[in-house]
Parts: C-alpha cells; sequence; structure tokens
C-alpha cells in the first residue's frame, strides 16, 4: 500500500512538475502565513508583547538621560505600573488596575500608566520601559519582580520603586533608600469570613481550595478555621473539621471547579473558603445552591463577587490598594519620601484608628486598604455584632485572631498537639510568626504537602 | 500527619461518574471528528487550535447574545473554517500534515487570546449587541448550560446521576457516538471513508471520490473540535481563560490512536481519561497522597504518556490497525 502512494509522487513529479512546484510554492505561502498569523496572533493574545518589545528599545535611551532630580514640579508626575496578568482577569492584576485608578483619581496631578502580563524574567526591561518613558515612580506588583526591582532601585537612585509582595526594601535594610514595600494582607478577614462560616453551617465541615502552600495562604487557613470553630463551638459545642484540596497553580478555575465539588461530594462540606484568583468557588457553591438543593455557602475574594454567588454569597475579602498608592504619590510629589515596608491590615489607612462601638461599625464598608464584603442577612444576629466588633477591635490591635481569645480562650495547637500559642510565653502571633508559618492549627485534617 | 481516608459509597460513586462523563465529554467530541479525519487518511494536529477557538467564539456570543445554541452553531462553524485551511493545505495542496497542524494550533491558541484580549473583546461584543451593558462585557463567565433530568432513567442509582442528569450536549454526545459508529462500519458511505484511508488509489480507482471524502472528513473534523470547545465553555467551566484547552486536543489526538480509530472505543477511552482528570482532587480530598498531591495532578498526562509509549512499539500499531494512509497526500495519477 506504501508503494501506491510512492507511485503517485513520482508520477506527480515527472508529469506536473510545474503545476507541483507552483503548488507547493503557493501552499508554502499559505503555512508561511498561517505560522506567521499564529506566532504574531499568539503574542498579541500573551500580552507579553507590548512588555518585551519596547522594553528592550528603551533601555539604552534611558541610561543616556542622566540622573537629575526633577521631583519639585507637583503636576505632570507620572507613576508606573508592572502587572503579573491581564488587567481583565478577576482577581490580582484586576485589584491592582482598581487601585491604581483609585489613586490616580485621589491625587490629582497624577498620570500612571501599565504593562501587563510581564513574565518575571522580562521584568527589569519593563522597568527601564516606563522609566524612559518618564515615571518617576514605579510599582512593581508580584513577588517575582522583587530583585529587578531592588536592582532598578540602585541603579536610578533619582527615581523611586515599590515592591508588592515581597520583603526587600530600604527599610528592611536589604535594598537601597529608594525602594518600599507593601502587601496588604488578608488573615485577620479570613478569620471574621470564619466566624460567619461556623455561624450558618449544618455540618461543620468547611472546605478550603487553596493554591499553593505558602506561609501566607497557610496563614489564612488557619485564621479560617480558628474563626469557624470559635461560633461553631459556642453554638453546638462541637469543633468544627476544616480540609483543604491544593491546587497548585493561583488561577486556574477549570481545577477549582473539581476541587469545589470533591469537597462538598466527599466531606460534606457545606462552606468553602478559598485562595484562587477567580470566583468558580463561589459559583460551585452557588450551583449547590440553586440547582442540586444543597445548601453551600462562599465567599468574596479581592473583590465583591456578589453578582457570581447570589444565593450562596456569605461575605469575603476584598481589597483597596488605592490608600498604599496614593500615599507614596503624595510622598513623591512633596519630596518627602521614606522607605517603607507597609503590612496593609484592618485600620490602617483609615482617617483615623479608634475602635467604634458595634452599632457605629463601619465594617463591610469600603474603609482602608482591606475590609470584609457585607455580610449576608442569614447570619444571625448575635454572630454579625461579634464581627463588627472583632473588625473594630482589629483597627487598634487589640484584638488577634492568633491568641487565646480568638481559639475560645484555649491554647493554639498544631495537627501534632503542639501548643504554638499559649497565652503566656507566645500571648499572640508575631509578624514573623505570621510570615513563616508552616503548621496547621487542629482543627485543619488535611497535611500540609512537604 | 496523614488525613484520615474516608469509605466512599454508592452517592460517591454516581458523583464522581458524573464528573467522569462531563470531562470526558471534551475529549470525546474531538476524538470522535479526528477519528473521521484520520480514518479518511488526514491527520489533524489542529484541533487544540479549532478547540480553543471554538471555546472563545462560544464565550462570545454567549456574553453577547445569551443564546447557547447560536454560540455553539458559531463555535462550530469557526472551527470549520480552520480545518478548512488545513484540508486545502494538506487534501488540495498536499503539504505536510503534521507542519500544517501544528500552524493552525499555533495560530488558534492566539487568534482566541486576541479576541477576548478585554479591548478587542468589549468592541466585539459591542460589534455583535449594542445594547450590551459595558459591566457585562467585562464578566468572564457565562450561566452554565442547563443540566436535564431524564425521567425514570435518572432515578437508577449510579447510572442514573453519571449518565442521566446531564446537560443538552453531553446527551447529543452519546447520540453521535453511536451514529458515527453505525456510519462508519454499517454503511456504504462510511466503507468509503475507510478505504479512501487504506487505500486512496484503489478507492479513486473503484469511483470514490477521494478528495471529496478526505474534505467532509476533514471539515467534520473540524465541526467536532469547535463543538467540544463550546462544550468545554459553556456546558463545563463557564469561565474564559486564555487557552482554557490546556492541551486537551492532544489529549484527544492520543486518545484517537488508543481508541484504535473506533468510536465506540472512542467513548470508553474518553471516559477513562475523564475519569483519571476527575480523579485527582477526589483523590486529594479523600485523603490519599495528601502528603504530595503534585503527583495526583500529573495523573492525566501521565496516562497520555504510558499510552504513547505502548503506541510507539510497531507491533501495538499494526495490531491495532493504523489506516495505512495516514498523513500521506493523495495524487491522482492521470
Amino acid at each position: 500500500m506504501a508503494s501506491t502512494s510512492k507511485d503517485a509522487e513520482r508520477k506527480l513529479l515527472t508529469r506536473r512538475e510545474f503545476l507541483g512546484i507552483s503548488g507547493t510554492a503557493a501552499a508554502g505561502i499559505a503555512v508561511a502565513t498561517a505560522v506567521a498569523g499564529g506566532v504574531i496572533g499568539y503574542f498579541a493574545g500573551q500580552t507579553s508583547a507590548p512588555a518585551a518589545g519596547p522594553a528592550k528599545t528603551f533601555t539604552k535611551t534611558i541610561t543616556a538621560a542622566g540622573p537629575t532630580k526633577t521631583i519639585t514640579a507637583a503636576r505632570g508626575l507620572k507613576a508606573g505600573y508592572i502587572y503579573v496578568g491581564p488587567v481583565g482577569d478577576y482577581g490580582w492584576t484586576h485589584a491592582h488596575d482598581e487601585g491604581r485608578k483609585w489613586a490616580d483619581s485621589h491625587v490629582p496631578g497624577w498620570k500612571s500608566t501599565y504593562v501587563e502580563s510581564v513574565p518575571e524574567a522580562e521584568a527589569s526591561g519593563a522597568i527601564e520601559s516606563l522609566i524612559s518613558q518618564g515615571a518617576e515612580l514605579v510599582i512593581t506588583t508580584s513577588f517575582g519582580y522583587m530583585d529587578a526591582t531592588a536592582d532598578a532601585a540602585a541603579k536610578h537612585p533619582d527615581k523611586y520603586f515599590v515592591h508588592i509582595s515581597g520583603y526587600k526594601s530600604g527599610a528592611a535594610g536589604n535594598a537601597t533608600q529608594n525602594m518600599s514595600a507593601a502587601f496588604a494582607e488578608f488573615y485577620q478577614l479570613y478569620y471574621l469570613c470564619g466566624l460567619a462560616a461556623g455561624a450558618v453551617t449544618k455540618t461543620g465541615i468547611m472546605g478550603y481550595v487553596a493554591a499553593y502552600p505558602t506561609p501566607e495562604v497557610i496563614r489564612h487557613i488557619n485564621a479560617f478555621a480558628l474563626g469557624a470553630n470559635y461560633s461553631y463551638r459556642k453554638r453546638t459545642g462541637k469543633d468544627i473539621k476544616a480540609y483543604v484540596v491544593w491546587l497548585f497553580s493561583w488561577f486556574n478555575p477549570g481545577k477549582t471547579r473539581q476541587a469545589a465539588m470533591s469537597l462538598v461530594e466527599e466531606r460534606n462540606a457545606d462552606v468553602l473558603a478559598f485562595t484562587e484568583d477567580s470566583p468558580t468557588t463561589l459559583e460551585v457553591a452557588e450551583e449547590y445552591t440553586t440547582k442540586k438543593g444543597r445548601k453551600v455557602w462562599s465567599f468574596s475574594h479581592y473583590s465583591d463577587m456578589r453578582k457570581y454567588g447570589p444565593h450562596a454569597h456569605l461575605t469575603g475579602q476584598i481589597v483597596n490598594w488605592g490608600p498604599i498608592y496614593r500615599d507614596f504619590y503624595r510622598m513623591v510629589e512633596t519630596d518627602s519620601w521614606e522607605t517603607v515596608d507597609i503590612w496593609g491590615r484592618i485600620g490602617d489607612f483609615v482617617p483615623y484608628r479608634w475602635r467604634k462601638p458595634e452599632d457605629k461599625s463601619t465594617c463591610c464598608k469600603p474603609e482602608g486598604v482591606v475590609y470584609p464584603a457585607p455580610v449576608n442577612s442569614v447570619v444571625p444576629s448575635e454572630w454579625t455584632t461579634l464581627i463588627k466588633q472583632r473588625y473594630e477591635d482589629m483597627k487598634e490591635l487589640i484584638f488577634e485572631p492568633f491568641s487565646l481569645e480568638g481559639n475560645l480562650g484555649e491554647p493554639i495547637r498544631d495537627q501534632d498537639g503542639k501548643v504554638r500559642i499559649d497565652g503566656k510565653i507566645v500571648p499572640r502571633a508575631d509578624h514573623d510568626m505570621l510570615w513563616s508559618m508552616n503548621w496547621f492549627v487542629d482543627y485543619v485534617k488535611s497535611p500540609i504537602p512537604k | 500527619m496523614g488525613a484520615e481516608v474516608v469509605a466512599v459509597g454508592v452517592e460517591w460513586l454516581g458523583a464522581f461518574l458524573s464528573s467522569t462523563v462531563q470531562a470526558g465529554t471534551v475529549l470525546l467530541l474531538a476524538a470522535l471528528g479526528e477519528t473521521y479525519a484520520e480514518r479518511s487518511g488526514i491527520l489533524n494536529l489542529g484541533v487544540e487550535g479549532m478547540m480553543i477557538v471554538g471555546a472563545a467564539f462560544s464565550y462570545l456570543i454567549t456574553l453577547a447574545t445569551g443564546n447557547d445554541l447560536l454560540a455553539i452553531l458559531v463555535a462550530m462553524g469557526m472551527a470549520t473554517l480552520l480545518a478548512l485551511i488545513h484540508a486545502v493545505i494538506s487534501i488540495s495542496f498536499r503539504l505536510n500534515q503534521i507542519v500544517s497542524g501544528l500552524a493552525i494550533t499555533l495560530f488558534g491558541l492566539g487568534l482566541s487570546g486576541y479576541l477576548t484580549f478585554p479591548d478587542v473583546r468589549v468592541g466585539i461584543l459591542r460589534a455583535i449587541n449594542p445594547s450590551l451593558p459595558m459591566s457585562m462585557a467585562y464578566r468572564q463567565s457565562t450561566p452554565k448550560l442547563p443540566d436535564i433530568s431524564i425521567p425514570l432513567l435518572s432515578q437508577i442509582p449510579v447510572i442514573g446521576p453519571a449518565f442521566f442528569r446531564q446537560n443538552a450536549i453531553i446527551y447529543a454526545s452519546y447520540v453521535l457516538t453511536v451514529l458515527l459508529w453505525w456510519f462508519l462500519f454499517k454503511t456504504r458511505p462510511g466503507l468509503n471513508i475507510r478505504s479512501v484511508g487504506e487505500n486512496p488509489a484503489m478507492a479513486d480507482s473503484l469511483g470514490i471520490n477521494v478528495y471529496l471524502i478526505r474534505y467532509v472528513a476533514t471539515l467534520l473534523g473540524g465541526a467536532l473540535a469547535g463543538l467540544a470547545g463550546a462544550f468545554l465553555f459553556i456546558g463545563y467551566q463557564p469561565f474564559w481563560v486564555e487557552g482554557m484547552t490546556a492541551g486537551r486536543g492532544f489529549v484527544a489526538l492520543a486518545l484517537v490512536i488508543f481508541a484504535a480509530w473506533s468510536p465506540l472505543r472512542v467513548m470508553a477511552g474518553a471516559y477513562l481519561f475523564g475519569g483519571v482528570e476527575a480523579l485527582q482532587f477526589r483523590l486529594q480530598v479523600l485523603g490519599y497522597g495528601t502528603t504530595a498531591p503534585q503527583f495526583l495532578l500529573m495523573l492525566p498526562y501521565v496516562t497520555t504518556i504510558i499510552v504513547l509509549v505502548a503506541l510507539s512499539y510497531e507491533m501495538i500499531r499494526k495490531k491495532i490497525g493504523v489506516p495505512a494512509a495516514l498523513a500521506i497526500p493523495y495524487a491522482r495519477e492521470e
């Protein structure tokens, strides 16, 4: 059979040489066009092209520009942002872009530009590109940009740099004085979400769809479990059980759907918390609630996601990066820069920190950099009152989730039964314990992957 | 500490099989089309690209109009257009089918990314539906295709929830599988398709239009890849993510070989692969392999590699009957 086709080929070459060659050429052009179109389209789609392209061409221009300090002009200052994802994606980058717009509209005279979907390896090129376009302040919004940002800060002493979610800054002593670090912290909000979860759960089983086993995600899970256990034990006298599924991805709606369904169907979880950048977990909860006759609750993450699960939305954690950026704008504008390492929690970036009484609480309204989403009215009023009270207390750091008070007066134990917070030697978790947390509280029944 | 392991029951099995069928249907639809293309002698490595274009268009159309049927038809139409490019290149121009297919996959991934890029997307959505509010244009998700319970059948334990509480595309896939199997093996035109893939010269001498059959089979493959993409978005994961096919087109290609070019075996294979996909998180939640969940996440790809390695042995290939003229261009003798 193979010989038949070979014959066919031979005949083609002898008899129809001309046609064959011209046909091949035409097809070759077609394939080349398709490939070129594919490559162009692919990069246009990936959106890394705008980052990579201009970044490289401008590198030399900027070094020739020379260092002259011209930040006294109050008007026409420029900020440049570097994003790890596309701005249209729900989640991390979307939240930063909202913050950028917020800051622009709150400090007149500032204009900002951004480069999105910048691969970590391209970060320094993107930073140079923004500086060559006249950016006085460069804000890089992914952990992976940390070293590139520190290098650029050392190279451009007359510009200002802010890196999000890292640990290098002039304030920390491991970068130059023109670099600051900032982060918006969610663990307090996860504790409040836990209080709401424990107040409504019927099964006493919590599911958690988690991205990666990093200290940040682990403290979120622990805070959520502590909160849920607090209200559930007060209600029923029993402890909750929390189960965790790891996605090994920050953003993957397909995997998230499977993971969330597994938690409901196999562990009978009726509240699903998550650290993943899409509203998928909330959508899955909504599907169970409205279509499968099984009440499942979930939350907002980063922004108000109520429209994705109107019947399943309990509360959630919301971030507004705007005030952080606004303050950096002002520092640059007034030439009063000071290197800082910001850890934005409840009570930071609000007009005043004083706690308010529960009936006047500003809980669940846009305030500061992190605040809870509106609490669903199914949560009994005694628990919404407690949520408000603890929210107000946390403004002044009077209350801390990782303390005996956060755990019904009992010491906080890890899964091996070891006491981690005893209320005496370790009265409450401090910054270092939270930032290096690698253990689960005993209410979490899944292990941490090694 | 190892997580406590839970025992599974009948209810678990039903839910697990239901996820299996859903994950498997994406592969099933794409692989059914590819079976026909390969049976006629055309290897189409562009399945991945056609799928993602189908998914992208189903996203744009449902978002703009809310009409699922229209979205499915447009998705199938666009994927068929891509298949037409592949058909012209590989059938009329007789060029290398592997290069053409891969080019189409790259093109499809790029095109889908470009069309759904927020600024471009808003322009397209506004063009289709000028009255669409901006807040809708920025959405990445749409309502999922509703599940329909078949009376009586859906009440059978395990089988009911697994197969008869699904959405319309899944029901269509059952019918399509049987229909395409029957057509390929039990009818005269089906025999023609198979003979064109085995020995085009002989088929031609018997008066069968080789080019026409190969064109139709390739276009059918494209349309079904588009349907697979539409199902992936509307019926399985109604949240648009760039590159959401995540290599499923290539898994479908491996599946066609695995199933030895028979629609019925394709169905069995698709559910096997779907089961592996559905199992990865269920095992984690059940408490198996929780200290290294990365291993479970690897399962679908490991299965694909094992299948492909097995098929690299000549003996196994012969045994399962690769269409003899697969990927060999046909030029008519005059």
